[in-house]
């Protein structure tokens, strides 16, 4: 082994190491957290904890709403970004400029500026506590926007001036041309849409009032700071459970994450 | 022709409610004092809201916890994801599968990422433990007062390290193998070229890192509200975290909204420092991040 791979292997285990303690408490038996190496093989392995977090503590609810938020708010984020990143990367029309520096503004600014105006705003249109409330401002995200455009840009129009010619409709073109050449970059705006709403906090904090619409981080958040703050294996499982999906995403899609991260998906 | 555009309009509807519309809303309201709860006595302020956040200790004492934050994790975080971004690049094989294992962490939840440190740092933690077969008394990492915040900065070098040592990696990528090999050919030293050549390159994303971990760091919310709610002694409070109390525990929306766009400020200024910063590097940007260096978004691990 080089010695690069040697000193990588070290990092390596540093940043994976919290990761298998985690699920390792999460595995054990009683709320003691294993501090001598010898404490990681014995002391037994159990699923009690995620066996009470299924029965109390409401994690199961927490988990619903993540895949309810996220499995609503994705795809209608990948549409919307196909759909406008078309237009703007194709469409010569003079407000384009003020569009994309809009959205490049938009994403470099600090998100907590909207805050307080979409806390107000979803009181006043009752949207507070509700899935539509958590799912709505994922949808004005304008990282697939941006990415889907410079992706259009990239791809040739000649078949789609092809099928203009041939008579087709805007919409059937974007459908059955489009659509289906876009699979690679739409991955990317999934992916990276994928785990921004799902490791979302600060405005699923602020935009729920009731336990049981609370999302998976806010509910674990929570859950910490109640009389269970020290309930280390609960605490740990429920960590566990939000960070599965996201293990799996990162598997099958990694590629994908780290493109959008140079891209400036930044999470 | 002008059915070319329709895609663009279930966005552009989106993006006005739920984007432009708050982001004036919110400029507008930092001039008013606003309650929630009495929404009767509602009333404009003029510019007193930014005036208070300028008199008061809390928002300066906020931006110092920043500085510190920002002081003491960037040049760690910085050398360090360079030294990984250059061990991967030296790498024959398994490249792949390091890559991954560092880089993981930082598509973590940062409230997964709290709580896991939050048992590391606990009384009766591994760290504790450590310390006490190594003889030492316990230490408590969270309710010390000048401990608290250099564990979270600690733990947040932890969480970024991998992410931009990938950032780095993709820049030191965009060097032109042929260039590398002429200087190993003319009988350049590893650390000459490393010097002399890569780092040259990487300039810019360096640059960007900089400035995405100073963004990033007025941005931390996470972190506090799970480990320390900005205590002890108000030793973690940072600007966002104060901006959240004021707004949701006191319902103080207009100042809140005021200390938003205090935040929105630095964060521009900083940006145009950047921008500066990158026309006078001497290499352009590397052309896989045609987005990137413009845009850092500082949400700081899924703030938004």
């Amino acid at each position: 082994m080089s010695r690069a791979a040697a000193a990588l292997s070290v990092v390596a285990l540093i940043s994976l190491a919290p990761l298998l303690y985690m699920a390792r408490v999460s595995l054990g038996v009683g709320n003691a957290l294993p501090v001598a190496p010898a404490d990681w093989w014995s002391g037994g392995f159990t699923l009690e904890h995620y066996r009470a977090l299924g029965t109390s503590g409401g994690m199961g609810r927490f988990a619903l709403n993540s895949l309810l938020v996220t499995g609503i708010a994705v795809p209608i984020q990948i549409l919307l970004s196909a759909a406008a990143g078309h237009a703007l990367a194709r469409g010569r029309f003079a407000a384009k400029g003020v569009y994309l520096a809009l959205a490049t503004a938009f994403l470099i600014l600090p998100r907590q500026v909207t805050l307080v105006p979409l806390y107000l705003l979803f009181s006043r249109l009752g949207l507070l506590d509700t899935y539509a409330g958590l799912i709505l401002p994922h949808l004005a995200d304008p990282f697939g926007v941006l990415f889907m455009a410079h992706y259009y840009q990239t791809l040739s129009p000649e078949l789609e001036e092809a099928a203009r010619t041939d008579g087709w409709s805007p919409a059937a073109i974007f459908w059955r041309i489009v659509l289906p050449l876009s699979g690679p970059g739409l991955a990317v705006v999934g992916v990276n849409g994928f785990l921004i709403t799902w490791n979302a906090f600060l405005h699923p904090l602020v935009l729920t009032t009731s336990e049981s619409m609370r999302t998976l981080p806010v509910g674990l958040a929570l859950f910490a700071q109640s009389e269970h703050s020290v309930d280390w294996g609960a605490l740990l499982a429920g960590s566990t459970i939000a960070t599965a999906p996201v293990l799996i995403a990162f598997a099958l899609f990694q590629r994908q994450i780290v493109e959008g991260l140079l891209q400036g998906s930044g999470r | 022709m002008r059915g070319r555009f329709a895609g663009l309009l279930p966005w552009s509807l989106f993006f006005a409610v739920f984007g432009l519309v708050p982001l004036l809303a919110a400029l507008i309201l930092s001039f008013y004092s606003m309650n929630p709860l009495r929404p009767d006595l509602t009333h404009w302020v003029g510019g007193a809201n930014y005036a208070r956040a300028l008199g008061s200790p809390a928002f300066w004492h906020a931006l110092r916890t920043t500085a510190i934050f920002v002081v003491g994790t960037l040049p760690v975080t910085l050398v360090l994801a360079y030294v990984v971004a250059a061990l991967l690049s030296r790498l024959r094989r398994g490249e792949a599968f390091f890559r991954a294992a560092i880089f993981f962490p930082a598509t973590l939840s940062m409230v997964v990422i709290s709580l896991v440190f939050k048992s590391l740092y606990a009384e009766q933690g591994l760290l504790n433990g450590w310390l006490k077969g190594l003889g030492f008394p316990a230490v408590h990492w969270l309710q010390d007062p000048r401990l608290a915040l250099p564990s979270i900065m600690a733990m947040d070098v932890w969480a970024s390290v991998g992410y931009y040592a990938i950032l780095i990696l993709a820049g030191r990528k965009t060097l032109p193998v042929e260039q590398l090999e002429a200087a190993r050919l003319e009988g350049m030293r590893a650390l000459a070229i490393e010097r002399r050549i890569i780092l040259p390159h990487v300039k810019p994303v360096i640059l960007f890192v900089v400035l995405l971990n100073t963004v990033r760091s007025f941005q931390i919310f996470i972190e506090v509200f799970v480990l320390t709610r900005g205590g002890p002694l108000e030793s973690t409070l940072t600007l966002v975290y104060h901006l959240y109390e004021r707004a949701f525990y006191h319902f103080e929306m207009g100042y809140a909204c005021a200390l938003a766009y205090l935040l929105l400020l630095l964060v521009g200024v900083i940006l145009l420092l950047q921008r500066r910063l990158i026309a006078r590097a001497p290499v352009e940007v590397p052309a896989e991040m045609p987005l990137a260096p413009a845009v850092p978004r500082g949400t700081g691990r899924g703030a938004a």
